[in-house]
């Protein structure tokens, strides 16, 4: 069969391989260029955005490496996220692996020296050049484990961000136009109360709700309580606005009917097929629903931006992490350098993912195009919040039980406030006088 | 379950009178609808899964969960049972499941035969502190636990995970055990010494015989509560190649979504085995006791 | 102490309790031979417990928080353990999943192996009684984050439950189960009864198995009532089976984590958080490890104290019933 054909070929590819990890300057110590094995883990599904294009980047770089055997383990979220630690620090974890951003994963991980230093290969590739700097900030951490500056220590494949999904039959049927401004919202919710309708499907039991409290208090912020929120630059006071304005929209909004008092035990899960199945009129959550949607949803649906905010809860998404103890770095940083070219970028765009750094023209379908450009309109502007339990290790759950209690009315926003700001204090107070 | 209806090496049962059964006509039937109606209470859950495993995603989302599927829908289960690789993950889970099962009756036994029938001193706080296995809390095992087994180079192996259920079943094994051979006839054992039978020989003579029905009750509930268990597997076993069922369904739930019809189907799917055991066992368990009574 | 005769040990010669074979503790040389026995129980037990458990209690003295290493820091955890409203309240949820995995279960339990030994069993086949007992065990074959899930679509809002409520022309009684701190509790109360029905069930009836049908048709001959017998022969034979049920299941309640992090994640506002989901959260969301071990350590104090408690009155009636 082609056997001289397939000669050349190995050889034309070893050739460039060998310059491309020359060029790269394969010289830190060791670092397994000569690694015959690539041990590559991440947890999204298959039929996931991220999983086609990072199946497709496992291709492309066995092309490019004909040499080395690429050990793929799809892995489950829980898994990773409760032991990454763990496995991590023993000598059976991988060499490349998908990781949650943030401070408390994998900021914590890089302060304990667990995590490669990737922040000479960021330069030599131009990771930074693609990466806007609102997605930088979840890919750097100091020496503390705190994001926004220091050394890179992940790299993001793809954005998230929140935004209201609408179902436009709905909205035709009960002649409401998609709101601009939050006044224009309220006045939409309103008509759809009017009609018996519950505007907003909500999921009290997981994040959702947290995160509507969150655009909430956007709504009347700048980058400027972000950066004290999220980066601990300055006190944050839960009494006084955003974080108030929030909390009481918060409430006036049960009242009033747009958020129904039985959301309170809801999974996200619930309130995503409550939009699925056409009873809700609109969901404020996050683009990761998107592709799913897609998928499943039988009727006309959009999406737009939260309205009148210009920031938005979002962020970078999970990073690709080299782990200190891996054995094959370079092979590594090759990996990465795949993830970011435009072709894996256009993957990530066309199957209901946001890429970080795709071509527009790329995109086909005009529904995926609104939707990155809108994630690129947020990620330009600055305007990337991340999310409101980032800021302290298990803030979750604080968020989750003080938010139930706003919708099934049992607590107020005075005491839901008071109930979420000491969990935050003390945290802060953990990490920064460490 | 056969129930036995000869008291040992008696007479058979004499035929009830007929008054009673006159009498009592009425209220055995209802009392057999009453449970039998608590019974189908007890299944309704499981009738909800069988509704969810084979409906398509679509069909999930737009219908809930107490709809009825349009279609029987297999792909989200066959897709899942190929990339997880569902018959290794089955095997491993039989393995550990079934390897903790027998080990954890041998060490039981072999605890209780010194605890029940030698009575060393101390007994009672010996079963005690075995129990204690039972009473600690998994989470409050792990650190340590991964230590150790990181030290050991058992990190990541599913030996480490057979030796630390094992411990922990054999807790509550012994102290059934032990409980049981406390009030062993000591004729038989007597009998037993006065031929010149050695302990080990008077243990598995004459001892084992006599407690099958009891090791099988064993057995079943040491493989059903190790086939479930989830945090310890999570943490020890990392390759895909090692893990367990459990753990391969968690990866069914991704950070913020989740497929639910294809996890019912899986975790029916990871019933069967679990029944299955359970049936097989029962009927050693019946046939245990009638050969008991027939000694 | 002669430790409680549990499930379906040898069949005896019918003798009533009194004039049991003799049980003299034999006082022969060579009892030290029995200790080969516990070696490798005892050997696996330090291994597995003893040096893990240690463990935690050197970490419950520590700061830490899962990776580098650990900060000596005395008792701090367990001074702010005792200050710690979350962790009382876990434990007085405690009390409520005692109720429910404990007092109801072993209570109904006994009723329904009854039930289903005698009436089920004897009057109609011996079959029926087991496809009847299997279906009472199966919850307990069934993971517990999968039944998690499908409770969750039974106690929705717009889940079954209501649904049936609606059905029956209940619909007034319409209600957020898992989402109303006054009923969350109760909720997930249910879902453990569901749960743990099945393990007294099969203890119980193996349990049956062992009582001598002669003392039955002894009391029947003297024209004692089903309940009567049940009384007065059942539940005394089976006393042993009740104490080990009783215990296991306590120890159980004293450690459920599985339902509560399926069903409710302890919510809503700690309604139905217990210790053991608490130093979850802790342990692994709040990353405090040293805060994790000192709740751990707690909880594990106590058991012990329940066990020996459970253990010291089991062994005082097993005495009173000899006579000694």
């Amino acid at each position: 069969m082609g056997r001289i054909r397939r000669l050349v070929a190995a050889v034309a590819l070893a050739a460039t391989a060998t310059t491309t990890i020359a060029a790269c300057g394969g010289d830190e110590g060791g670092d397994g260029s000569d690694a015959k094995t690539l041990k590559l883990w991440h947890y999204e599904s298959a039929n996931s955005a991220m999983g086609v294009a990072w199946d497709r980047a496992i291709q492309i770089f066995k092309d490019e490496h004909p040499g080395v055997e690429v050990q793929f383990e799809r892995k489950a979220f829980e898994q990773i996220q409760q032991n990454a630690g763990m496995i991590i620090n023993s000598s059976e974890g991988p060499d490349i692996m998908e990781y949650n951003k943030g401070n408390a994963t994998a900021g914590l991980l890089s302060s304990q020296g667990l995590l490669t230093d990737l922040t000479d290969e960021a330069e030599k590739r131009g990771w930074g050049d693609k990466l806007s700097p609102s997605l930088q900030t979840t890919a750097r951490y100091d020496d503390k484990g705190v994001m926004g500056s220091g050394n890179w220590y992940g790299v993001p494949n793809y954005g998230e961000f929140v935004m209201v999904y609408y179902n436009k039959d709905l909205f035709d049927k009960y002649g409401v136009t998609v709101p601009t401004t939050l006044d224009e919202m309220t006045r939409a919710m309103d008509t759809f109360v009017g009609k018996g309708v519950t505007p907003l499907a909500e999921a009290g039991a997981e994040y959702p709700a947290g995160q509507l409290f969150y655009q909430l208090a956007l709504s009347k912020a700048d980058r400027a309580f972000v950066d004290d929120y999220q980066l601990y630059k300055n006190p944050v006071d839960f009494k006084a606005d955003p974080l108030k304005y929030g909390a009481e929209t918060f409430a006036d909004w049960v009242r009033k009917g747009y958020v129904a008092k039985d959301a309170a035990s809801l999974k996200a899960e619930d309130m995503g097929t409550a939009f699925i199945s056409g009873k809700a009129p609109m969901i404020v959550s996050g683009s990761w629903w998107y592709g799913r949607f897609k998928d499943e949803i039988r009727f006309n649906w959009d999406s737009f931006l939260f309205p009148g905010n210009k920031l938005h809860a979002g962020s970078s998404g999970n990073l690709w992490v080299v782990p200190a103890n891996s054995k094959a770095k370079s092979l590594a940083y090759d990996f990465i350098d795949i993830t970011l070219r435009p072709e894996v970028q256009a993957l990530i765009g066309n199957n209901g993912g946001v890429p970080v750094a795709a071509d527009a023209s790329q995109i086909s379908d005009p529904k995926d195009k609104k939707l990155i450009e809108n994630f690129n309109t947020v990620s330009q502007q600055d305007g990337l919040a991340f999310y409101p339990d980032w800021p302290v290790p298990g803030y979750y759950d604080v968020l989750v039980s003080g938010f139930q209690g706003l919708i099934n009315g049992s607590r107020t926003p005075d005491q839901v406030l008071d109930a979420i700001a000491k969990p935050y204090a003390d945290g802060v107070k953990e990490i920064t006088g460490k | 379950m056969a129930v036995t209806l000869t008291p040992a090496g008696s007479t058979a049962r004499r035929p009830r009178p007929a008054r009673d059964r006159h009498h009592r006509g009425v209220s055995r039937w209802v009392v057999l609808a009453l449970v039998t109606l608590g019974a189908l209470v007890m299944l309704v859950p499981f009738a909800f899964m069988l509704l969810n495993a084979f409906k398509s995603p679509g069909d999930y989302s737009t219908g809930g969960p107490l709809s009825w599927p349009s279609e029987f829908y297999t792909k989200g289960l066959r897709t899942y049972w190929s990339e997880v690789d569902f018959p290794l993950k089955l095997w491993n889970s039989t393995l550990i499941a079934g390897s903790v099962a027998v080990l954890g009756v041998v060490v039981s036994l072999l605890n209780a035969y010194a605890l029940g029938i030698g009575r060393v001193r101390g007994r009672l706080w010996i079963v005690g502190l075995f129990l204690l296995a039972n009473m600690l809390p998994q989470e409050a095992l792990i650190y340590p636990l991964y230590d150790a087994a990181k030290q050991v180079g058992l990190y990541n192996t599913r030996l480490a995970v057979i030796i630390i259920f094992t411990v922990i079943q054999s807790a509550f094994g012994t102290y059934l055990l032990a409980s049981v051979l406390s009030t062993f006839p000591r004729s038989l054992l007597e009998a037993a010494a006065l031929d010149g039978a050695s302990r080990w020989t008077v243990l598995w003579r004459v001892v084992f015989p006599n407690l099958r029905p009891t090791l099988a009750v064993l057995l079943i509930f040491f493989f059903i509560w190790t086939w479930n268990e989830f945090l310890i597997p999570l943490v020890m076993l990392i390759d895909n190649s090692t893990q367990t069922i459990p753990v391969a369904l968690a990866s069914l739930q991704g950070d913020r979504l989740m497929d639910a019809p294809t996890t019912n189907a899986g975790s029916l799917i990871s019933l069967v085995p679990a029944i299955l055991f359970f049936l097989i066992f029962q009927r050693t368990l019946a046939r245990g006791i009638t050969a008991g009574a027939e000694k | 102490m002669a430790l409680p005769e549990t499930v379906a040990g040898p069949r005896r010669p019918a003798t009533p309790p009194e004039t049991a074979v003799t049980r003299r503790p034999r006082r022969r040389g060579g009892r030290a031979g029995y200790w080969l026995y516990l070696l490798p129980g005892a050997v696996l037990f330090v291994l597995v417990i003893g040096a893990p458990l240690m463990g935690t209690v050197y970490f419950s003295l520590t700061k830490w928080s899962g990776v580098g290493d650990p900060t000596f820091i005395g008792l701090d955890n367990y001074r702010h353990l005792l200050e710690d409203e979350v962790f009382w309240t876990s434990f007085r949820n405690t009390l409520a999943m005692i109720v429910a995995m404990v007092v109801v279960p072993t209570l109904v339990g006994l009723v329904l192996a009854a039930v289903l030994f005698d009436v089920v069993g004897r009057r109609f086949r011996p079959r029926t009684a087991a496809a009847l007992r299997a279906a009472f065990y199966l919850p307990q074959v069934l993971p517990v984050v999968v039944a998690g899930i499908v409770w969750g679509w039974i106690l929705r809002p717009d889940g079954a439950f209501n649904g049936l409520l609606d059905a029956v022309g209940l619909g007034a009684l319409r209600h957020d189960w898992l989402g109303d701190p006054k009923t969350a509790l109760p909720s997930v109360m249910a879902v453990m009864i569901w749960v743990q029905i099945g393990y007294p069930v099969v203890v119980f009836m193996a349990a049956l198995q062992r009582v001598d049908p002669e003392l039955y048709e002894a009391a029947e001959v003297d024209g004692a009532g089903w309940f009567h017998r049940f009384r007065a022969i059942t539940l005394a034979q089976i006393r042993p089976e009740t104490f080990v049920v009783a215990l296991t299941c306590t120890i159980a309640a004293l450690k459920v984590f599985g339902p509560v992090f399926a069903l409710t994640r302890g919510g809503p506002e700690n309604a139905t958080n217990v210790p053991s989901y608490f130093a979850y959260y802790t342990f692994f969301k709040k990353l405090q490890v040293g805060y994790g071990s000192a709740i751990s350590t707690v909880l594990t104090l106590i058991i012990i104290v329940v066990a020996v408690v459970f253990i010291w009155m089991q062994n005082r009636s097993e005495r009173q019933d000899r006579g000694v």
